[in-house]
């Protein structure tokens, strides 16, 4: 399918040359001193004293030859595996929100473990998610296990891509150990390393932080799956013009890019972003905004001039609850992306910009996906699906409700929903006159009440037990009301 | 002529115009107006003038900061006079505020600091990535009423629950009042933690600080 654009040919390359001017003239102020010598070793200037990083345009440009034109995906079952741009769209959940909206009282509360098998499980069945990013935080971590006790509960129930995050290396450490021993050693897992490891190493504007910073550092030298994600956020941390956002976020992607090269020639990455105008009434983070989808629209159009897979956060929004404005932001956000030719989705299950995992959003979240997925699929196009022969046949004043060449197509041409209500009126109030959010909850208690053992194996239980004495339970149980 | 005077130094705040608002300070110290006399009738008016158009939704982010830079420079300007007078202005109290351990978010804590300031609270900013020490070590060395931390990470805001534990372990954690803010703090976060307060944004930053502080308008 040919792309919606937003950007001129000439203006992508003028935006190109604006980044390259960046990253010559204004540079980057670079945390992280590892990250430092691998740039000035490579022909970047580097100010021992300010610790700004420039890089001349011959060295970016250098850089960006290598870029690689795909990113592939592992699960742990390889029927999961996705490579993009091929396989897009990959749809995969929202992460990391510190909160839940609890499924029995529905009220805020802080997340745990136990979300996160229920969560693992829901995400494992819902057909329109390719990956599995851990959706929240595990309040319950004991010390020194803060993303153990995430990644441990993702693992024993889902065996799709898993993306994960980390705190710092002693963490990186601890998580190792565990792929290791769920995969049956390091060269095991090395084979099909089903974990994809994500970082926001650059903070806008123009700086490398420590720990993220040397974390993608750290898996581009292993040849593990690893990207980085750019978030500009325009008013505050770049220009308030969306051009000027593209222009300084671009710049930032081709330095964590360009660094990754650096490290080891070949490596895989994603153009990703989560790109937004803040609310100047306020300040306040404005993921659900429209602009969002326009400039993934715009990044993913750099993203083909540099030949790189893209994407990143989408369909987020700033709604507390599963109303028309968590729909409307979404929907709006998620079709600017499929369109504009995303390749990631980082769009499932969070309410209130990021802050909260809901279970029906994230259900409700997978049909729009679908929908996404519909739309990708395009228009099949041939003289057979042109029928011409068929309108002929059946003539004016006809019907082609039992042509063959209906029959043959009635399943498969229109995304057959399976939440949204397409009843008449008296049949959907005699089903109790339910709205979305209450066919979401129906279906999450569904998915939740079957085949809800752990996908990991006895041998890879003791394994992981004998690693770890503490360990958290993990155990998927189903919320009963107190 | 002196009530002309306040009007231009209230406009001056409205404009966010700095260069002006100390222009007019130094008029003032000039013409011998009382220092105190120009900051509550002149500058502050132009605070709150600016406050409320804030609040309805008239005036946007970016003015009612400039309005707090060109207030901290009025009040700056004033200082010298208002210490020779011995009639220094009653601070509110004193803020040690930072962003925690490993994040190097800055803006949210910078708004912070500037609104602070300019509604009359002393702010000690100890930048980004500040460890649990430095932020207690300042605290106990001014003898700070409020420490204030940021995080925008959800890697990195288990970082404010550290400096709190170390508090308590010190048993230092009744001689300070928590603020915490962030894009991934939330009310539970802030209970959870057993801060003593948290805001959204930068100003109910302030109305926060002036409740833990005492000092209620």
């Amino acid at each position: 399918m040919a792309f919606a654009t937003l950007l001129t040919d000439e203006q992508v390359k003028r935006t190109h040359e604006a980044s390259l001017e960046i990253l010559e003239n204004v540079g980057l102020l670079v945390r992280n001193e590892k990250a430092r010598s691998i740039f000035f070793k490579h022909g970047a200037k580097v100010d021992p004293e300010s610790h700004i990083v420039k890089l001349p345009r011959a060295v970016t440009e250098k850089y960006i030859k290598m870029l690689q034109p795909t990113f592939t995906f592992r699960g742990r079952d390889p029927k999961f595996d996705k490579t993009i741009p091929k396989d897009s769209p990959v749809i995969v959940t929202g992460s990391s929100a510190p909160d839940i909206i609890d499924p029995l009282t529905g009220q805020e509360r802080r997340a745990r473990s136990d979300d996160i098998a229920r969560i693992a499980h829901l995400i494992n069945e819902l057909p329109a998610y390719d990956m599995f990013s851990i959706s929240t935080l595990a309040d319950d971590a004991p010390p020194g296990q803060f993303t153990l006790a995430r990644l441990y509960p993702a693992t024993k129930y889902c065996v799709k891509p898993i993306r994960n995050t980390t705190k710092d290396m002693d963490d990186i450490q601890a998580i190792m150990k565990l792929l290791y021993a769920v995969a049956g050693g390091k060269e095991a897992y090395f084979e099909r390393p089903f974990v994809t490891h994500h970082y926001c190493p650059v903070v806008s504007p123009l700086t490398m932080d420590q720990l993220s910073t040397e974390a993608i550092i750290y898996f581009s030298e292993l040849g593990l799956p690893v990207y980085p994600t750019i978030v500009p956020n325009a008013g505050l941390t770049s220009p308030m013009s969306m051009a000027g956002t593209l222009a300084q976020g671009n710049a930032e992607f081709l330095a964590a890019a360009v660094l990754m090269q650096m490290v080891r020639e070949g490596t895989q990455t994603i153009y990703a972003s989560l790109p937004t105008v803040a609310d100047m009434r306020s300040g306040a983070y404005a993921s659900g905004g429209i602009e969002c989808g326009m400039l993934h629209m715009a990044f993913a159009q750099l993203a083909r001039f540099y030949n790189v897979p893209c994407g990143g956060y989408v369909g987020l929004t700033n709604s507390k609850i599963n109303d028309a404005q968590m729909g409307y932001e979404t929907g709006m956000s998620v079709v600017e992306g499929i369109l504009g030719g995303m390749d990631m989705f980082n769009m499932g299950g969070l309410l209130d910009a990021l802050k909260a995992f809901n279970f029906a959003k994230a259900v409700i979240d997978d049909e729009i996906a679908q929908m996404l997925k519909r739309v990708k699929r395009g228009i099949a196009f041939s003289e057979e699906e042109l029928a011409v022969d068929v309108i002929a046949k059946v003539k004016p004043g006809g019907s082609f409700l039992m042509e063959p060449h209906t029959v043959k197509r009635m399943k498969n041409e229109a995304l057959l929903t399976k939440l949204a209500d397409r009843d008449a009126r008296p049949i959907w109030e005699k089903k109790g006159s339910l709205d979305i959010e209450a066919h979401a909850k129906l279906k999450v208690d569904e998915i939740l009440s079957h085949n809800t053992q752990s996908l990991l194996s006895d041998e890879q239980e003791a394994r992981v037990r004998a690693e770890f004495k503490d360990l958290i339970p993990g155990m998927l149980e189903i919320l009963q009301p107190q | 002529m002196s009530e002309e005077l306040r009007k231009k130094m209230a406009q001056s705040i409205i404009d966010g115009d700095v260069d002006t608002a100390v222009a007019l300070a130094k008029e003032s110290i000039a013409t011998g107006m009382e220092p105190m006399d120009a900051i509550s009738n002149g500058f502050v008016a132009g605070v709150n003038e600016v406050g409320d158009a804030f609040g309805r939704g008239e005036m946007f982010l970016p003015e009612l900061v400039m309005a707090g830079e060109a207030m901290k420079a009025a009040v700056a300007t004033l200082d010298p006079e208002l210490r020779k007078r011995g009639t220094e202005r009653r601070k509110l109290g004193k803020v040690v505020i930072a962003t925690v351990e490993g994040d190097i978010h800055e803006i949210g804590k910078t708004l912070v600091t500037i609104m602070m300031s300019s509604s009359g609270f002393e702010v000690f900013d100890l930048g980004v990535d500040c460890p649990a020490e430095k932020i207690i070590g300042k605290a106990l060395e001014i003898n700070a009423d409020i420490i204030a931390m940021s995080a925008l990470l959800t890697t990195t805001m288990i970082r404010q629950k550290e400096v709190i534990d170390e508090l308590e372990k010190e048993g230092l954690r009744g001689k300070f009042k928590v603020m915490v803010g962030g894009a991934p703090i939330t009310r539970d976060w802030v209970k959870y933690i057993g801060a003593d307060g948290y805001s959204e944004d930068a100003v109910g930053a302030v109305v926060v600080a002036k409740q833990l502080v005492g000092a209620v308008d």
